[in-house]
């Protein structure tokens, strides 16, 4: 697992404390970028950086799923790869929804409609299908946005 | 001066054929995009990790078709489905291409004609490799001489 933003160490991730996102929106947002290949991961990295997001990156859903326990609050939005050895995208999701309220983003070559039908119903926020252009990573902030929102309007109405 | 025009002519004529005959689609303009000063090698370096990860899958696909006893077609689509996203993300078309065949013929479990494929995956492999070989060595020159690395849309 890598981690990389501006300071080079995990504790700036966490310790910022929640993406306020008021100055440089959406600049600052904490992804978390989870791909068994490491030439989809280089680049998924480098178009996030590009982004001006903080990016943590992981080649194993388990690591992840360490990585974000270990961090409560010290991420904004995980983008997944679907298929990975051991635990794929699917499973992660499904942990992911239920430990941590946190958007989830999947990612896969693979288009069929039975597959994308899959993810939607699994809860992922949006299924992308590489290859993945920049522009689309630039709005990932909106799904952030509006789980905060929806959550917010849960509570007042609760 | 006139050395860095001619040799990013060169460059520039080079990319476009590469891009004419389909071995790189618009995804590799993409990330030439994406590299700049914080990243001046990104391109170089992705294009290693990709033959890293291409010879490491081919082989993967090579050993599970060579099973005597059964050849186990969800292990060589598992690889050729990886083989299809890191390609496409690189933008390396053909390879691509390939992949998509390929796959068809695992689903229907044709082991001949996966060897096909595998074969076809191996070549355009080879010939994308040794192609973008060029284009770096072409860069190399062109930023030794003083020049930039013109970008070709």
């Amino acid at each position: 697992m890598n981690s990389s933003n501006g300071n080079g160490s995990m504790s700036t991730a966490s310790s910022s404390g929640a993406w306020d996102g008021r100055d440089q929106f959406p600049a600052g947002l904490r992804v978390l970028v989870v791909d068994d290949d490491p030439t989809c991961l280089m680049i998924f990295e480098k178009m996030l950086k590009t982004c001006l997001y903080q990016v943590t990156k992981c080649n194993k859903a388990e690591t992840a799923l360490s990585v974000l326990r270990e961090h409560k609050n010290g991420f904004d939005i995980v983008i997944s790869d679907v298929h990975m050895p051991d635990m794929d995208g699917f499973e992660l999701l499904k942990h992911i929804d239920s430990e941590m309220d946190l958007p989830v983003i999947l990612i896969s070559a693979d288009a069929t409609k039975q597959i994308v039908m899959k993810g939607v119903t699994y809860g992922a926020c949006d299924y992308l299908i590489k290859p993945v252009r920049i522009e689309t990573l630039k709005n990932i902030w909106q799904h952030v946005v509006r789980k905060k929102a929806r959550n917010t309007l849960l509570e007042i109405k609760y | 001066m006139d050395v860095v025009n001619q040799l990013q002519r060169q460059f520039i004529d080079y990319s476009a054929s590469l891009h004419r005959e389909g071995f790189l689609d618009d995804q590799f303009t993409q990330l030439q995009k994406l590299q700049d000063d914080n990243s001046p090698d990104f391109v170089v370096e992705v294009a290693s990790l990709f033959f890293e990860d291409c010879e490491k899958l081919i082989n993967n696909m090579a050993r599970a078709l060579e099973q005597q006893q059964g050849v186990d077609f969800k292990q060589v689509d598992a690889s050729v489905h990886q083989l299809k996203g890191s390609s496409s993300s690189i933008g390396a078309m053909r390879v691509k291409d390939v992949c998509i065949a390929f796959r068809s013929f695992c689903e229907a479990q044709n082991r001949e004609g996966c060897l096909r494929c595998l074969q076809q995956v191996t070549h355009e492999y080879s010939l994308l490799k040794n192609k973008l070989q060029t284009l770096f060595r072409l860069q190399q020159q062109i930023l030794a001489a003083g020049g930039s690395i013109p970008v070709v849309e």
